[in-house]
């Protein structure tokens, strides 16, 4: 049982970094990223590769996989030049299933559907293997944190405000003299970087990774968390994922009360619950469950 | 050979056109693209089978059912879920809709299993066409997916109700103070779109299989065909499905089938970068 808890726990913190990674770019900026299950495999992709393919250590393929994130994030915001954010919508998942469909089919390198076996973990050498799961929580717990700092500070820097008015009418902050499409490349690769970054820690926990871990819906789930908990707001980020993922693996529990239901009929009910969580959230509270605090002059 | 290639890309056409049109009907009076067509797609073809297998009914008269069950549906699905919402973002519309989808699909997953299902109707040998092959269910899917292209241009060219909708994709406040009543409006247009989308969910059973995921693989080809087409412009979205018919069957040639759903995608990223308002679209003036 407390293993399992720790396992979720772990899993609500790979959720809480996507999360604020699309907060970035979505709440704040305002730019539309339905791609995040394939910024999230290539992460995943990029350290188990160079970790088990090239022997590169963990503590350098992590940052690479973030950076991987980065550039080719930084490729695809380019898009956002000439696309309203409803299609760049539909483009983004379509790269997102591209990276998808790239690593299925070329099995020579990624080994496809079979899953990428990788023994690496950080700070291997130094923990127990019964306490190791409990070491990767708070391991992963410090990047949360990191995360977070990263995505406030951000918010509340100058370059935070520019975003907040490229995202409420980038006309308007053209005009100010506000470079839109460098502010909107640079965040989006910021947020693909800590994409990578999520991908790349929950390469080295489960140690097996195959494409349909990064199906479309995982990028629906955080979407979900953002919208449930509130765009724009980062620490309503956090809830919104704990929320999303506490009903997506609480529910299971359900399955030991109620026998009645097979498996597949309650992993079906699963994923109802978790498209009602969302509506109902929005019916009772629009702006999310912490709604992003308007910005109002106050003169002294 | 490339008589049967050119068979198959016209009968892909004929099964994504009628959505298509659906989909671009929607967008222009709801102003987001609604992810969850797939799903009503899935509901007209599990009604359809309902009505056909289980009740054991004629094919015409389940199909007929089958649109008004998933007119219903779509109809319920706007007034619940997307009507005390509009004032949300597209974006989030957007997700939304998925969540809809989401529910619908897995409502179904729980009364049918995720079996692969069949109507109840007689095998027949494909007919043989010079070299190409078609099935006898193939040529009624082009011949009423022709049919109903006319029956749409006819009601939004030379109908009241018709003008009305266009009216209203056009400029909603221009079309209540000219007196058209919106709510109805938006009603009937959900409702029609129902009835083409529960249409389109019986040719799928017919020419594909009924499984819960039948509609949200036909999704993303629906989307292209109406994208390519010009956004909210049906007679663009007719025109679309049969580029995307071609470009899919086409692709094989060149490159593996497992890279099949990718087509879609580039066919929407290409085109959105080069010409964003679509092939028959008009460029639309931000605010």
């Amino acid at each position: 049982m407390s293993a399992y808890l720790i396992s979720m726990g772990t899993y609500i913190g790979f959720f809480m970094i996507l999360a604020l990674a699309l907060n970035l770019q979505w709440g704040i900026t305002g730019m539309v990223n339905f791609g995040v299950a394939g910024f999230y495999a290539l992460g995943a992709y990029a350290s188990g590769l160079l970790t088990t393919k090239l022997g590169v250590p963990v503590g350098l393929a992590i940052p690479a996989a973030c950076l991987v994130g980065m550039l080719v994030g930084g490729c695809v915001a380019l898009l956002s030049m000439r696309l309203r954010e409803d299609f760049l919508a539909i483009v983004t998942l379509g790269v997102g299933e591209v990276i998808r469909l790239i690593v299925l089919n070329e099995d020579r390198i990624t080994e496809g559907p079979r899953g990428l076996r990788i023994e690496a973990q950080p700070f291997r050498d130094f923990v127990s293997a019964e306490n190791y799961p409990l070491f990767y929580l708070f391991f992963v717990a410090v990047f949360v944190c990191l995360t977070f700092f990263v995505c406030e500070r951000i918010r509340k820097s100058p370059m935070g405000r520019t975003l907040r008015a490229i995202r409420e009418d980038d006309v308007v902050a053209g005009v100010l003299g506000k470079n839109v499409l460098r502010h909107r490349i640079q965040i989006f690769a910021v947020g693909t970087f800590f994409m990578g970054l999520a991908g790349a820690l929950y390469a080295h926990y489960t140690q097996n990774i195959s494409p349909e871990v990064f199906l479309p819906m995982v990028a629906m789930f955080i979407w979900m968390s953002v919208i449930v908990g509130g765009a724009g707001n980062n620490r309503g980020i956090l809830i919104g994922a704990g929320a999303v993922m506490v009903f997506l693996e609480g529910t299971r529990f359900i399955g030991d009360f109620v026998d009645i239901l097979d498996a597949e009929k309650m992993s079906a009910l699963r994923i109802i619950m978790i498209g009602l969580l969302l509506i109902v959230t929005l019916r009772i509270r629009p702006r999310g469950l912490l709604p992003e605090t308007k910005f109002q002059f106050k003169p002294n | 050979m490339s008589l049967q290639l050119l068979v198959n890309a016209l009968v892909n056409a004929a099964l994504i056109a009628p959505p298509a049109m659906a989909f671009s009907l929607l967008f222009g009076i709801l102003r987001f693209p609604n992810f969850a067509i797939g799903a009503y797609i899935t509901v007209g073809a599990f009604a359809a089978y309902s009505l056909n297998v289980s009740l054991g009914l004629p094919l015409v008269v389940a199909s007929g059912g089958a649109m008004i069950i998933t007119a219903v549906v779509v109809w319920l699905t706007h007034v619940v879920v997307f009507r005390p919402m509009q004032d949300q973002s597209p974006v989030t519309l957007l997700v939304v809709s998925i969540a809809a989808a989401f529910i619908i699909e897995n409502v179904i997953r729980l009364f049918y299993s995720a079996d692969v299902r069949g109507f109840n109707i007689p095998l027949e040998r494909p007919w043989k066409f010079m070299d190409a092959r078609i099935t006898r269910e193939q040529v009624e899917i082009i011949i009423f997916s022709g049919l109903i292209a006319v029956g749409l241009h006819f009601l939004l060219a030379h109908t009241r109700i018709g003008r009305a909708m266009r009216a209203v994709a056009d400029n909603p406040m221009l079309a209540a103070i000219r007196g058209v009543n919106a709510t109805w409006i938006t009603a009937f247009t959900t409702a029609l779109c129902g009835l083409l989308f529960g249409l389109t969910g019986v040719f799928a059973g017919l020419d594909l299989v009924i499984e819960p995921l039948v509609g949200w693989n036909l999704t993303i080809p629906i989307f292209a065909a109406a994208i390519l087409g010009g956004i909210g412009s049906p007679y663009g979205a007719m025109v679309g499905a049969i580029l995307v018919g071609l470009a899919e069957e086409a692709t094989f040639l060149i490159i593996p089938s497992t890279y099949k759903v990718g087509v879609g995608f580039a066919i929407i990223a290409v085109l959105l970068l080069v010409r964003p308002q679509g092939l028959f679209g008009t460029l639309e003036i931000k605010k």
